[in-house]
C-alpha cells in the first residue's frame, strides 16, 4: 500500500480504515487502495485534521462527491475534530500508487 | 465540521444538461420511427424528402444535441474553468429544440418556405450563443489544451455548417446562390460531418477513452498532427468544391482524413494496450467499436471517388456512405457514451448531498444492463442489414433492418427514462 505521509500514525490507521468505506463510483474501488490519499496531518492543538488528497483525473466528474465522502466518512471517525480536506493535483496521481489489493481488485 | 479547499472544475449544473439528453434521446426515436415508415426512400436518390428529414433529425436531434449537452458539461473540465452562462446553454436548448422539428417537417413535407427557414435561423441563433458561451469559457481558462482547441474549432465548422444550410433553405425560394441547393448539399453535409462531428469526437474521445480506461496514454504531438490533418482535409476539400476541379482530386482530403482515422485507432489502441482496468465496459467497447466504424464511410467515400472519375454515379453506394455515418459510427458513439456520462450526470443530482450516508449504487446500477447489451445486439444487427438492404435495394431487408433500430431506438429511450426516473436508495 502507498505511503500516506502523516504526523500521528496511530490514528492516521484509524482514519484509513474509515476512508476504506468511500468507493470511486466509477472504477468501484476505494479511495484508500485507489492511492488518492497523500497526507494525513492532525492538529491536537486545535483539533483539526487536514486531509490532503487527489483524483486520478483533475478532469473526474465524481470529484465533489468523493470529496464530500471522504469528509463525512473522517467526521464520522472523529466527531470531535473539524475536518479540513484539499484536493491537489501535483503530484499527480499514477497508477503506481494502486495498491496490491486495488491491482488484484482491477484485474478481476 | 468538514472545510474543503476548492480547487476542484465545477461541475455543469444537470439541469442544463439533461434536457438535450432527453432531445436526443426523443430524436432517436423519432428518427427510426421515420426509417420504418419510410424504406422505399432508401432505394431511390439520396435528395429524397424523407431522406433529408431523417439526415436532419439524425444529425441535429440526435448528434448534435446529444453533442451540445454533453459539452455544456465536459468543456467546463477540460479547460478547467466554469461554464460562462447557464442562460445561454438554456437559449441554446430553446432556440435548437424548436428549429430542429420546423426543419425536418419542412424536409418531410418537402416545402421549404418560411417554416423551414425559421427553422433554419432559430438553429442558427442556437449555434451562435453556444460558439459564444464557449469562447468567452474558454477566454477565461488559464490553460492550454488541445481538448478544447478541437472543440472550438469544431463548434466554429458547425456554425458554417449551419449558415450554408440557411443560405441553400433560401435558396430553395430565392436564387441567392449560382447554383441551386443540391448543388451545394456536398459540401454542407462534409463540412458538418468532418468539420463538426469528426473533430468533436476526436477531440472529446481522446479525453475520454484513456479516462475510462484508466490509461494513462497520452499523446499530445499526434493529437495535433490529427487535427491539422482534419482541417486541412476540409479547407481543401471546400477549395476543390469551390473551384469545381477534377474528381480525382478530392482523393487529397479523403486521404488526409483517412490518415487521420488511422492516427486516431491508433491512439486509442494505445490508450486501450496501455489500461489499468482490464474488465472493459460494454459501454466502452461499443464507443471503441466506433472508432473502428469510422473506417467504413472512408472507404465507401473512396470508391464513391473512383466510381466518380470514370463517371458512374452509383446512388446506392452514396446512401450507404450517409448512412454508414449517421446511423453507423455516430450513433455508436453516443449509444456506448450516453451510459458513460448520463449516469453520472444523474448520479451526481441524485447522490450528491447524500455523501457519507450509507452505501450507494454506481453510476452503472442507474441502467438496465440486460436492457444495454439487448439494444446494442440489435443495434449492430439492424445496422449490418440496412446497410446490406441499401446495397442491394431490397425493400424487406430495408423493413427488417428499420425495425431492429426501431428496437433499438426503444430500448435506448427505455434506460435513458429509467436513469432519469432513478430515485435515491440507500443501504
Amino acid at each position: 500500500m502507498n505511503e500516506v505521509i502523516t504526523s500521528n500514525q496511530q490514528k492516521c490507521d484509524q482514519a484509513l480504515a474509515a476512508l476504506h468505506h468511500v468507493i470511486d463510483p466509477e472504477i468501484g474501488l476505494n479511495i484508500v487502495d485507489l492511492g488518492l490519499l497523500y497526507q494525513i496531518d492532525f492538529d491536537e492543538d486545535n483539533k483539526i485534521i487536514f486531509v490532503t488528497m487527489t483524483l486520478t483525473t483533475q478532469f473526474c466528474p465524481m470529484g465533489d462527491s468523493i470529496r464530500s465522502n471522504a469528509g463525512k466518512a473522517m467526521q464520522h471517525a472523529f466527531p470531535e475534530y473539524a475536518i479540513d480536506i484539499e484536493l491537489v493535483f501535483d503530484p499527480p496521481w499514477s497508477q503506481q500508487r494502486i495498491s496490491e489489493q486495488g491491482r488484484q481488485f482491477l484485474n478481476h | 465540521m468538514v472545510v474543503t479547499t476548492n480547487n476542484l472544475v465545477q461541475n455543469t449544473t444537470h439541469k442544463v444538461v439533461i434536457p438535450f439528453y432527453v432531445y436526443g434521446a426523443v430524436s432517436f426515436l423519432a428518427a427510426t420511427i421515420l426509417l420504418f415508415v419510410s424504406g422505399n426512400a432508401f432505394t431511390q436518390h439520396y435528395f429524397h424528402p424523407r431522406t433529408l428529414a431523417i439526415t436532419h433529425t439524425m444529425a441535429l436531434g440526435w448528434g448534435t444535441m446529444i453533442i451540445l449537452g454533453a459539452s455544456h458539461q465536459l468543456v467546463p473540465v477540460l479547460i478547467e474553468a466554469k461554464l460562462f452562462s447557464n442562460a445561454l446553454a438554456y437559449a441554446s436548448f430553446v432556440l435548437a429544440g424548436i428549429g430542429i422539428p420546423l426543419l425536418v417537417y419542412s424536409f418531410f413535407q418537402f416545402q421549404l418556405n418560411w417554416v423551414a427557414q425559421t427553422g433554419a435561423i432559430l438553429i442558427n441563433a442556437a449555434i451562435v450563443c453556444y460558439l459564444i458561451n464557449l469562447a468567452v469559457s474558454i477566454s477565461k481558462s488559464k490553460s492550454e489544451n488541445v481538448h478544447a482547441v478541437f472543440v472550438f474549432t469544431a463548434s466554429a465548422w458547425l456554425l458554417v455548417t449551419t449558415l450554408i444550410g440557411l443560405l441553400l433553405v433560401f435558396n430553395f425560394t430565392k436564387d441567392i446562390l449560382p447554383q441551386d441547393s443540391v448543388h451545394y448539399l456536398s459540401l454542407h453535409a462534409h463540412i458538418g460531418i468532418v468539420g463538426w462531428f469528426l473533430l468533436l469526437v476526436v477531440g472529446v474521445g481522446s479525453r475520454l477513452i484513456p479516462m475510462f480506461l484508466i490509461s494513462k496514454y497520452d499523446n499530445r504531438k499526434q493529437l495535433w498532427l490529427i487535427y491539422f490533418l482534419v482541417n486541412g482535409a476540409l479547407i481543401s476539400f471546400i477549395v476543390l468544391f469551390l473551384s469545381a476541379v477534377n474528381s480525382v482530386l478530392y482523393v487529397i482530403p479523403a486521404a488526409a482524413v483517412l490518415l487521420a482515422l488511422i492516427l486516431f485507432g491508433n491512439f486509442c489502441y494505445k490508450a486501450y494496450h496501455q489500461r489499468i482496468r482490464k474488465q472493459v465496459d460494454e459501454q466502452v467497447k461499443i464507443s471503441l467499436l466506433s472508432v473502428v466504424m469510422m473506417l467504413l464511410p472512408v472507404i465507401f467515400l473512396l470508391v464513391l471517388i473512383v466510381l466518380l472519375v470514370f463517371s458512374f454515379a452509383n446512388t446506392n453506394l452514396a446512401l450507404a456512405y450517409g448512412f454508414s455515418i449517421f446511423f453507423g459510427w455516430l450513433t455508436a458513439i453516443i449509444l456506448g457514451m450516453t451510459f458513460k456520462t448520463l449516469p453520472f450526470i444523474v448520479w451526481n443530482k441524485v447522490y450528491h448531498n447524500k455523501a457519507g450516508m450509507g452505501k450507494t449504487p454506481n453510476p452503472k446500477d442507474l441502467f438496465n444492463a440486460g436492457v444495454f447489451n439487448k439494444m446494442g445486439l440489435a443495434y449492430l444487427a439492424g445496422f449490418c442489414l440496412f446497410i446490406g438492404g441499401i446495397m442491394w435495394s431490397n425493400i424487406i431487408v430495408l423493413q427488417i433492418a428499420s425495425t431492429l433500430l426501431l428496437i433499438t431506438a426503444a430500448l435506448y429511450n427505455f434506460n435513458v427514462v429509467k436513469m432519469l426516473l432513478h430515485k435515491a436508495v440507500i443501504k
